[in-house]
């Protein structure tokens, strides 16, 4: 479990990004992750919290501000560095929200070697390691199948394999447990939180708010203007309705208990009632 | 608080909550057509997934050359195709022909399937191509067809002619049942890592193995697109050309779009995974003794082919 004076592995000051310099994504955004802490990011559709999950990972670079990761600034520039890049990319993992885009290899044992590869293990270590996942997984009778084979909670097991084979220090989920079956939610969540018991750092982009308390130690709620508006534990965030609603992450809802119809708060299955029929 | 909670609320349409007019199941109201283009495609893309399958299923199948490497039999195709072109008898070509049959079977392929497979382009393909030669006036030689007499010289198929022909027809039969023989018995992805024993740049490997993964993908979205069209139609889109032509205009701007916006995300997600350039690929090449054997089967054929080859030459 994370401690306030454990050591920061991320920390962004004033970032702030634009798609085709047009589209703003984050606006002066500054945070800072420490080791072993299990974050959530959450806001509304289109907030900028996929964005920052690419920042971190560095794969886009922010137009201003700076980020820095294991103590180095993380830049274009520096990631063209051979020994750099290697060292970074394998303690960092991402999870993609489509598993689609991150299976691409022909097959299940191909894509999970694909990191261990580049990594420069060799063949026996890259074989060891497959195996090992395929079993921690328990997707070894996947090995040999072919992506457009694979159901979506299948795909995405394969997806996490993939990265998890490469044993980062910290790991990016984008929207984890989105376009899943309540039982393969279930056992991410649970796969998250052994992770975190690991020792691994996790960053998590979410709209899952039920589950917002076992997946996250901290929350970081992104406004709709691409801002950082609060953070802190997930109690204290999912009490404070009025910032939920501020930045839409719940709203207001109408239904009928028999012949009354009456309003509350609503936010997935998060709601709290405002007026009783 | 209380109210009729059956009442629209947000400010819904009328007309949504209404029900259409639906079309009654009798056909009473408009014709009964089919064949259009959204069917059509819809077809073609399942029979494309269909294909795969089969594919799929028969490279799985408990035979003879499943379970020989793809690199083994790369070569060996290599090997035996330069065999066939070398052949200058047609019995010795028929002979390697029924083995490729004997070869198919022991491979647990439906001989029917295999060589309907082969035999169903060569007339049309090679066939026409070559069948001008069995004529005098290409192929001068003993006519042994008479067909007609042209300027006071017979005209008609020759003897030399028709031997050429059939060489080349069964050579050919031979060069894709060899061909059909190590695709049909060895999964994509195997053969492709195969291609490394021919020296096909890794890279080049790697590109066609995904673009191979990602046509599923594209066909899903094609179906779909479809799909949602067919359930939107309301009669039938005879007659309806240039609407029609709209349609498959944006379905190809939406799937560029598509494949744009994925291409990008696919290579994120590699450049995440330590991906700088090189490709590497994960090949671990063991022989085994079914391997051996092949490669020694192999030879020893090629030997005895080339030799009867040569002895009835003379």
């Amino acid at each position: 479990m994370a401690t306030e004076n454990a050591t920061p592995i991320f920390a962004c000051s004033g970032l702030s990004y634009a798609y085709l310099e047009r589209f703003p994504a984050l606006d002066d955004v500054s945070l800072t992750i420490r080791r072993g802490e299990k974050i959530a990011l959450i806001g509304a559709n289109g907030c900028g919290k996929s964005t920052l999950l690419k920042v971190l990972d560095g794969l886009v670079f922010p137009d201003t501000g700076t980020y820095r990761a294991f103590d180095a600034a993380v830049t274009e520039e520096n990631l063209e560095d051979e020994q750099f890049s290697r060292g970074f990319r394998s303690r960092v993992g991402f999870v993609f929200q489509n598993s689609d885009a991150q299976v691409f290899s022909p097959t299940v044992r191909e894509e999970i070697a694909f990191g261990p590869l580049n990594m420069g293990l060799t063949r026996d270590q890259v074989n060891a390691r497959v195996d090992d996942t395929l079993t921690m997984l328990d997707i070894t009778d996947l090995a040999e199948r072919a992506p457009y084979q694979l159901s979506g909670g299948q795909k995405k097991r394969v997806a996490i394999a993939s990265v998890l084979v490469m044993n980062p220090e910290v790991l990016l989920f984008d929207e984890p447990t989105a376009s899943l079956d309540p039982r393969t939610q279930q056992w991410l969540v649970e796969l998250i939180a052994e992770l975190g018991a690991a020792g691994k750092t996790i960053v998590l982009a979410t709209h899952d708010l039920d589950r917002l308390e076992v997946l996250a130690d901290r929350c970081i709620v992104f406004s709709e203007d691409h801002r950082v508006v609060a953070e802190g534990p997930p109690a204290r965030i999912l009490a404070d309705l009025d910032l939920l609603l501020s930045v839409n992450l719940v709203h207001e809802h109408r239904h009928a208990h028999g012949p009354v119809v009456h309003s509350h708060l609503h936010g997935a299955e998060h709601h709290v009632d405002r007026h009783s029929g | 608080m209380s109210e009729d909670h059956s009442a629209p609320s947000m400010g819904t349409p009328d007309w949504l909550i209404r029900g259409e007019v639906a079309m009654c199941p009798c056909g009473c109201i408009g014709k009964r057509k089919k064949g259009s283009f959204v069917e059509k495609t819809l077809n073609g893309t399942a029979s494309i997934m269909r294909q795969a399958m089969f594919g799929d299923d028969m490279a799985s199948r408990d035979g003879l050359l499943q379970r020989v490497d793809a690199r083994v039999k790369v070569v060996a195709l290599v090997g035996l195709l330069i065999v066939a072109a070398l052949v200058r008898n047609i019995p010795v070509l028929i002979v390697m022909y029924l083995a490729t049959l004997v070869l198919a079977s022991a491979s647990a392929l439906p001989l029917g399937f295999f060589i309907k497979r082969v035999w169903l382009f060569i007339p049309i393909f090679t066939g026409i191509v070559v069948l001008p030669a069995a004529f005098s006036f290409i192929t001068p030689g003993e006519i042994v067809v008479p067909l007609w007499t042209w300027n006071g010289h017979q005209v008609g198929l020759t003897n030399q002619g028709l031997t050429a022909v059939g060489l080349i027809v069964i050579r050919v039969a031979t060069s894709v049942s060899l061909v059909v023989l190590v695709t049909l018995t060895t999964p994509w992805n195997k053969l492709l890592a195969g291609l490394r024993a021919l020296m096909v740049p890794r890279i080049f490997i790697l590109i066609i193995g995904m673009a191979y993964r990602y046509v599923f993908l594209l066909l899903n979205s094609v179906t779909d697109m479809y799909t949602a069209r067919k359930a939107r139609q309301v009669g039938n889109d005879q007659g309806q050309v240039k609407e029609g032509q709209r349609f498959v205009a944006a379905t190809a701007g939406a799937l560029f779009g598509k494949s744009h916006a994925l291409s990008e995300e696919v290579y994120m997600a590699m450049v995440s995974r330590g991906y700088r350039g090189d490709a590497r690929t994960l090949e671990g090449f063991r022989l085994t003794a079914i391997d051996f054997f092949f490669i020694a089967g192999c030879i020893v054929a090629s030997v005895l082919i080339l030799g009867g080859d040569h002895l009835v030459g003379h």
